[in-house]
């Protein structure tokens, strides 16, 4: 297998008395769609926080590429090629779609106060390029019909997908998605998943957290299973399907002698 | 399509309109007139710039009578006491004003909703007190008085008619530099930490010094504009840059409309106007200004220029449909 883009070791954090992670070891391997399911509260989205830098972990480390990155913030996890998308979308509701996605090349460009301000040509030079980056990615994600509606005018399921097309504006090597499926309809599900595919292909790794079970099972090519903070089991998702701990986790041990006596 | 034509067409002429109005009206008002027009100019700078921090970044500011006060005791000190040529010390102290707003914006911006509010209000109070008390430098409550004029080559800007010229160029061009900074990426940035700054900083925007950026813009818009007033009285004292200025600040940036760049002429114009009918009520005055803040962000959230202007265009588009069938 190829060298992991991201290794979580010993990756332990707490909120006061409460551990929301509890030594986890993971790595994210390129070329791959990683789920990272588990049941509410087992630490999703705590790993994705540690990760992206909004928090910081009680002790443990996170290394992209090799590299360490403790200490490092958000913004500059974001230039070293991390991208994310919310559970709660949080697009910017008061722009257009269009200009969500330009806000995502921010890293990417760089005009400042005083060029934007004279309009001198390189700002208009540069402006020009991120719009059409901007439609490239539209399309990508399909949403160019909604190009000039307002953010919060479009559905949820849409809205997610721009979200998408955001985070991949930053061009990013690790793609974090908060529960990308959430709301969504079977359809748009169906899509969900071939875009996530689609940017697999592109050379990204692709990690979500999700907890439907038939978008996991559809997508993803690792499976890594989260219970009260701890890692206990990954692997395809046929093999952690099968697992007797993850059954346990999801429904109770009772279940899990149930099916195994039945 | 269409409908986008026609708002554009119709955005064009009200600019063009106003600055034709603008252009004229040295010809026809008197000198009381003159002086509002004036004072609405210079104000409509300092307004301008807090539209940007908290209209476009959504960042309180409640001091921004401190930046216009630093503008306006540089350029006198500078100029008058150690006889530094009046243009350079415009922008010497626009640059000051503008560096020492960077170095408190990264202190306070990490403060959010009422705690910046505060901080930043201390900020004021402890600026004027600055004014008021270090006599050596500011002359104290008597203030400075015989601040040379401004001047381009031989032409000297002694008289209201040429100093109302030389406010509204400046204005305009604040007002042009700060519609263009909106539409670009770093407006999208500021309009970004507006709407969420987890987002925003998950697109690799670094939130606090942007923020500190922009509050160091207003602040050299603010200061150019006390500038200006310092070379118009030809003289400064305490008084223009206390609290109630920067309250009134906040005022004319809401009713013109806290996102609208152009928005702020006319918050200004109609802040500045009642607020010389209230003169007489003194201290009260603020009374009077905050009950308009919440007449206003309860029936007119988005100000009541761009409530008027969407009035205006529902009529427009409403009668064109008529016209059509």
């Amino acid at each position: 297998m190829s060298e992991p883009i991201l290794e979580v070791r010993g990756l332990t954090k707490a909120f006061g008395g409460l551990v929301a992670l509890d030594k986890v070891d993971l790595a994210i391997r390129p070329g791959l769609i990683t789920a990272v399911i588990g049941p509410n509260g087992a630490g999703k989205t705590t790993l994705f926080n540690i990760i992206t830098g909004v928090y910081k972990p009680t002790e443990g480390e996170v290394t992209f590429q090799g590299r360490s990155m403790n200490g490092m913030s958000t913004p500059e996890r974001v230039r070293l090629g991390i991208g994310r998308t919310f559970q709660n979308v949080l697009l910017f509701k008061e722009m257009t779609v269009l200009e969500n996605i330009m806000a995502g090349r921010h890293g990417k460009s760089h005009v400042g106060f005083v060029d934007a301000g004279l309009r001198l040509p390189n700002a208009l030079r540069e402006e020009e390029r991120i719009s059409l980056e901007a439609i490239r990615l539209l399309n990508l994600v399909e949403q160019g019909m909604h190009a000039d509606k307002l953010a919060s005018d479009i559905p949820l399921g849409q809205q997610k997908l721009v979200a998408i097309g955001r985070a991949l504006a930053t061009e990013p090597k690790l793609l974090l998605l908060d529960e990308p499926g959430a709301g969504l309809n079977a359809i748009e599900k169906r899509g969900l998943s071939d875009l996530m595919k689609r940017i697999r292909d592109m050379g990204v790794a692709v990690v979500l957290v999700e907890h439907d079970m038939d978008l996991v099972m559809r997508t993803a090519d690792w499976v890594i299973v989260l219970d009260c903070g701890r890692k206990i089991a990954e692997g395809t998702a046929f093999e952690v399907q099968r697992d007797k701990r993850v059954i346990a986790a999801y429904l109770g041990e009772d279940a899990e002698q149930r099916y195994a006596a039945g | 399509m269409k409908l986008k034509g026609i708002r554009l067409k119709w955005s064009y002429l009200v600019i063009v309109a106003a600055v034709a109005a603008l252009a004229v009206v040295p010809l026809f008002a008197n000198r009381y007139y003159l002086d509002i027009a004036i004072i609405i100019g210079i104000h409509t700078m300092v307004t301008v710039g807090l539209c940007l921090l908290m209209g476009y970044t959504g960042q309180i500011s409640l001091g921004q009578a401190a930046f216009y006060g630093m503008g306006a005791y540089f350029s006198a000190i500078l100029s008058k006491t150690y006889g530094v040529s009046p243009w350079a010390a415009m922008f010497i102290g626009a640059a000051v004003t503008g560096g020492f707003a960077y170095s408190i914006g990264i202190a306070v911006l990490r403060l959010r909703g009422n705690y910046l509010a505060m901080a930043t209000l201390a900020l004021g109070i402890i600026m004027n007190i600055v004014f008021t008390e270090a006599a050596s430098f500011t002359g104290g409550q008597d203030g400075i008085t015989g601040v040379p004029y401004l001047s381009v080559g031989g032409l000297v800007f002694d008289t209201d008619r040429g100093y109302y010229y030389l406010v509204w160029a400046f204005c305009l061009a604040a007002l042009l530099v700060s519609r263009n900074i909106v539409s670009s990426r770093t407006g999208r940035a500021l309009r970004a930490i507006r709407d969420s700054e987890s987002a925003a900083e998950s697109i690799g925007i670094n939130v606090l010094q942007l923020k500190a950026k922009v509050f160091a813009l207003s602040a050299v818009y603010a200061s150019l504009a006390g500038s200006l007033l310092a070379h118009y009285w030809a003289a400064v004292g305490p008084k223009p840059f206390d609290f109630l200025f920067s309250i009134k600040v906040v005022v004319m940036a809401v009713v013109g409309g806290l996102a609208s760049v152009w928005g702020a002429i006319f918050g200004t114009a109609t802040v500045k106007i009642l607020g010389d009918w209230l003169h007489e009520f003194g201290e009260y005055q603020v009374i009077a200004f905050g009950l308009m803040l919440m007449i206003v962000i309860v029936f007119m959230p988005r100000g009541l220029w761009v409530h008027l202007r969407s009035r205006v265009l529902q009529w427009q588009r409403r009668s064109t449909r008529r016209a059509e069938s």
